[in-house]
Parts: C-alpha cells; structure tokens; sequence
C-alpha cells in the first residue's frame, strides 16, 4: 500500500528534460578568458618574436606568429658566451639564479620555521614582543635598507659571492608569520601526547611538527623560490662579476652587450629568449607544486 | 601497576585563578577511579597534573613509591588518552604506537611484539598501516588506547576519550573499557562530564565541584548516600527532586509547607527552623492512595522513553518543579494529578545554606 501511494506520488513529479543554458556561467567564462588572454598576450607575443631574426624584429617590431630562428635563438642565448668578458652564458645565469631561489627558499623556511617554532612553543621573556619586531621588519624592506646592507656585505668580503647574495636576504618576517598561524593552529594535545612519549623539543620539531608542516612549506617554497628568482635590485648591486649574474639582471646587461656581427642591431632575440627562459621555472615550480600550495594556504589535516 | 597519591595538591594558574583548591586522596593499585564534574571543576587540571602536564603548585603526587611533581611526564610511567585522540596524524597506526617505545630506544621486535598483540586486544589489525584520518572516531579512540597500551604504563589516565562520540559507540567503548581494565588491571584515572560513564566505570567516583572534592566513594556510595547538594543534584538522570521544608519543633520533623510533614525516626542533625532542601529521586515516588500521601503532583508533560516513562509536573498547588519516574508505559494526560509517596529511607535532608547532608 505504501509502496503505491509513493509510486504515484513520484510520478506526478514534474521532471524537466534537459538543464537549460545557464548564460550567467557563459558571461563568467567569458570574462575569465578573456582576462586570461590579457595577462598571457605580452609573454606570448614575446615567445613569437624571440624565434625571428633581429633583423626581422629591428625592421618590422614585434612580431605575432612563430619565426624560423627559434632553435638557434635559444641555443645561442643559452650556450652561446657573452658579456664584456666573453665568458657567461645563459646557463650560467640560470644556475646563479636557480642557486639564489632555492638558497632563499630553503633558507627563508629553515629560519622563520626556528623563529615560528621559539615563538609559539617556548615560553620565554618578551616572546610576543619578539615576534612583533620580526613583523614589524615587513614596514623595512630591502629598498629602505639597501645602502646598510650594502656597507655590511661589503665590509666582509661576500661582494660577488653566493653567500653575499642570500645571506643578508635570508630572514622573513612573512614565513615566520605564517608558520606562526600555522603551528598555533596544531592542536596542543598533540604536544602533550609526544610529550608523554618522551620527544623534547628537538625530536618534536622534527617528527612532528616537521610532517606536519609540509604543504606549509611547499606553499612558502613557492612564493620565496619565485620572490628570490625575481630579485632584481639586490643583485644588481652585490654583483660585479659576470660570472655571477642572475638571468633578471642578465636579460639587460647582455641586450646592451651583445652586438651582433658588425652591425649594431642588438639582439633583440636574445633578450627575448631570456626573457622566456627566465620566466620558465617559476612557472614549472608553481605548476609542480599547485595543489600543495593551494592545500597550504587553505586547509590542514590535523 | 602502582597506586597514586595526591597529598593536598594545589593549583593556581600565573593570572591567579585557583583551578583545584587541595585534592587529597589515595588511588589504590588496579583501582578504575572516575574523576567527575561539570565542566571548569578542576578534575581535567587535576589529571593533567598527574600526567605532568601542568606544574603542581602546592602539595605532592606520589605514584608508586616516587614524589613525581617534578619528573618529566615521560618518565612518569603513566600513559594518557585524549579527548580528541592527539594521534599523529602524518604516522600510520603503527608508527603512532610505536613512536613512544621508539624513544625509549626499545628494541625493534620489541615494539612489533608489544603492537601485535595491543592490536588484538583492541582488533586493530587491519588498520595498523592506516593513517588515523582514514578511520573513523571510534576506531581512532581505540588507536589512542592502543597507544597507551604498548607503553605497559603503572597509570593509565583517561581526558573524556568518549566525548567526541555518538552515543552508540559512546556505550560499546565503555564496555570495551571495562573489560580492558579487568585485563591490564591497570590503575585508571578517568576523567569525564558524564555521570552514566562515571557510575558505570568507577570503582570509585570522585566528584569536583568548583575545584573542591565534593565526595569519594564508590557509585552507590554516591546514589544512596550523597554527602552535599550537589552531588545528589549531579549523580542521577533525570536529577533528584528538591522540595523547601522546615526542621520542626522535636527535631524528627521536616514541614513541607502544604500542611504535609515528613517524620523520621532519627533526630535530624539541625537546630529547628533550618532551611532545608528535601530531595528524593524520581524512581523512588510512588503512587499512592491520597491518604498515605506525602506530596502531590500535577503534570506537565511526560517523556516516554519505553522502558520508563518520566513525569515532568509541579508540585499541586505550588511552583516547584518535580518529577516522577515510572517503569513501563502509561499514558497520563496533562493536569492528571498523582498523590506520591517515598520511602523514609529515599529522603535525603541537605542544609539550604550550606548545602551540606543532614541526614
């Protein structure tokens, strides 16, 4: 009986064959894209014009669709040796690069992840106070600073070295802030029970908090890998020697320095190829890394 | 296995509040004791102080044979269960039971051995290479158990390990409980909010309210016999009824106001006209004939729960509430009135101003 009166019941039910066209998404999409197409156009159409020759660019400008000079434009920005001294190339500059994001990276965590660590776990004099003058470092950033600094580095001998480079860069006051949210939000009866278990500080940081840490640590990897790659200002300033350049202050340098066979047409080519490999792996890192990230900055499994 | 001592122990926190204001009482070895309250009494204070989680301010706690107020909680000998869980969460089950041992610096097969058989006591196998955010509430409560186990600890100390459960579970678990404890016969220490675990757990009970113990004794103790106000209102589900009443003239009395007066045969230990606050549990009012009568009650509502039916009314012709419980099922319309009846026995006298058992 019941089952009947259900029956009938549902079959009254109106049932609407197709979903209709939602236009509101379509609009959405629409701006979306051609945001997207906004943002993308100037590196694409610096992609096209870095497979043309110079002369081609140096006569007609940029250029939008695929030139024949692509292999050998990338070759020689990459292998081909230049500079005043003759003696640096584009991998060259990649590798200074990629040193000083991931000795930035690497040694912004270690150390706002110790300074999160002290401030959140031990209960010490002005811990508080502490930290707020770590924060309040963010209202001094580099540019403020630079002539200082420069003077320290100077005076101790680390001009053109990779330690010069890092080093003076390497304390974070956004990292130590957000490992600071991050392990206040560690529920504290899981200290209580490694406790139990007889891991002291050393051994709790490590096999736990550690572990727990890693999409945290991949999310400020990223951000501290790309905010390095980029750094323009610093590098420029504590590198005199070629052989230490970074591919972003390089790009200039070597548009200005290469002049190609007698005539005096920079190469415009170059500098764009550059330009893309510069921009590459940040790109690769935020793709690699994107669902650590996103999982970093919103969620935690606790 | 080992007894626990607390010899006058203190608490007050750096901002001055007083968590627990002297705590003295012997917890013999293999005893299953309940620690139990409303919350903010002090007995999760009191618990954690055990486990060395909090400095003891004042007085000593003594397990087995060792002052332990300044011994590292890891080397207490105790073992502790969490309200929720504190499993690692990045370890498989495994690795969180062995991480204890590990620091220990026991032996491999040791610890393998140690988690292959707590994994049966607790029929945890097949999860043992599972990470605790793969199961569910329950079987992580067991993984923190098991936890505690493998340590082979003098004391094991409970912080409400049932609460973040559903009721169902809530009551599998306990009995799970139990029967562990007959099995270690460990000594427990149990912290919990809910009466129905508390009673049906303890050994004994020790109930904390406001940071005082309020009594100690074994969960009939406790029914029969409450020792204030508060732990009669406390221990019983639905709570105890408390009517007002006077100590008469002879000091046998208690005038209940409405012309009804309870005698007893011994003298009730107040000077006459004490405030006093009657209180008889809801199981033991009985219907009766009006003549018998001591009180009357004129219904509210009633709750059928099957086994019993509960009935919630005010006493006739007043506004203070009072509730019956009968076994089985009846059907009783609201404005029925019942003329009740309670055992002498049933009676327990509390001073209104101090709250204390006349009785």
């Amino acid at each position: 009986m019941a089952d009947i009166q259900t029956n009938s019941a549902a079959s009254t039910v109106r049932r609407p064959r197709s979903k209709p066209i939602r236009w509101g998404l379509i609009g959405n999409h629409a701006i979306l894209i051609t945001g997207s197409l906004f943002m993308l156009l100037p590196v694409l159409l610096a992609f096209f014009t870095s497979t043309h020759t110079d002369v081609t660019i140096h006569k007609e400008g940029v250029q939008f669709f695929f030139g024949s000079e692509g292999g050998s434009n990338y070759h020689d920005a990459m292998f081909k040796k230049g500079g005043f001294s003759q003696n640096v190339d584009g991998a060259r500059m990649m590798v200074n690069s990629l040193i000083l994001g991931l000795g930035f990276a690497v040694g912004k965590i270690i150390i706002s992840m110790m300074a999160a660590y002290a401030i959140v776990y031990f209960r010490f004099r002005f811990g508080t106070f502490a930290f707020w003058i770590i924060f309040t470092t963010l209202l001094l950033p580099l540019e403020v600073r630079i002539l200082p600094s420069y003077e320290v580095v100077q005076s101790l001998g680390m001009l053109n070295t990779y330690s010069g480079l890092i080093i003076p860069l390497i304390a974070s006051a956004t990292g130590t802030f957000f490992f600071r949210q991050f392990f206040r939000s560690v529920p504290e009866e899981l200290l209580e029970a490694a406790r139990i278990d007889g891991a002291g500080p050393f051994k709790f940081f490590v096999d736990i908090l550690f572990p727990l840490s890693q999409t945290m640590i991949a999310a400020i990897f990223i951000i501290m890998f790309v905010f390095g790659w980029n750094q323009y200002l610093w590098p420029t300033l504590m590198t005199t020697d070629e052989s230490m350049f970074t591919l972003v202050r390089g790009v200039k340098q070597i548009m200005q320095a290469w002049v190609g066979g007698g005539n005096d047409i920079p190469e415009y080519s170059g500098a764009m190829a550059l330009a893309i490999l510069a921009m590459a792996p940040p790109i690769a890192i935020v793709i690699f890394f994107q669902n650590w990230f996103v999982k970093g900055l919103t969620e935690s499994d606790k | 296995m080992a007894h626990v001592i607390l010899d006058s122990v203190r608490k007050t926190y750096p901002n001055g509040y007083k968590a627990v204001h002297g705590a003295d009482f012997n917890i013999s070895d293999g005893e299953f004791i309940v620690l139990v309250g409303p919350s903010g009494c002090g007995k999760s204070t009191l618990l954690r102080m055990i486990a060395g989680l909090e400095d003891v301010t004042d007085g000593e706690i003594i397990i087995g044979d060792t002052v332990v107020n300044d011994v590292d909680p890891a080397r207490r000998d105790i073992a502790m269960v969490f309200q929720n869980y504190a499993l690692y969460p990045h370890m498989t089950v495994r690795q969180n039971m062995a991480y204890g041992l590990k620091n220990q610096r026991m032996s491999k097969d040791a610890i393998a051995e140690r988690i292959t058989e707590a994994a049966k006591t607790l029929r945890l196998e097949e999860f043992l290479e599972r990470k605790p955010g793969q199961l569910s509430g329950g079987q992580r409560q067991r993984v923190a158990m098991g936890r505690a186990i493998v340590r082979n600890p003098k004391v094991f100390l409970f912080d409400e390990p049932l609460s973040n459960l559903d009721a169902k579970l809530r009551t599998q678990l306990r009995a799970e409980l139990k029967a562990l404890h007959k099995r270690l016969s460990g000594t427990f220490v149990y912290v919990t909010h809910d009466q129905v675990e508390a009673m049906s757990l303890a050994d004994r009970i020790i109930i904390m309210s406001a940071g005082q113990v309020e009594q100690i004794g074994t969960p009939m103790d406790l029914y029969l016999q409450p020792a204030s106000r508060f732990v009669a209102d406390f221990i019983g589900s639905p709570s105890m009824n408390m009517l007002q009443g006077t100590i008469g003239a002879d000091g046998h009395t208690v005038d209940m106001g409405n012309e009804s007066t309870l005698r007893f045969a011994a003298p009730i230990d107040a000077q006459p006209g004490t405030k006093v606050d009657v209180g008889i549990r809801p199981e033991h009012l009985q219907a009766t004939s009006s003549s018998a009568a001591q009180f009357g009650l004129t219904v509210d509502f009633i709750e059928q729960l099957g086994a019993d039916t509960v009935v919630h009314g005010k006493l006739t012709g007043q506004t203070d509430p009072l509730t019956l419980r009968l076994t089985g099922v009846h059907s009783i319309a609201t404005g029925e009135s019942f003329s009740l009846h309670s055992a002498l026995e049933n009676i327990h006298l509390f001073d209104s101003a101090t709250g204390k058992r006349l009785n």
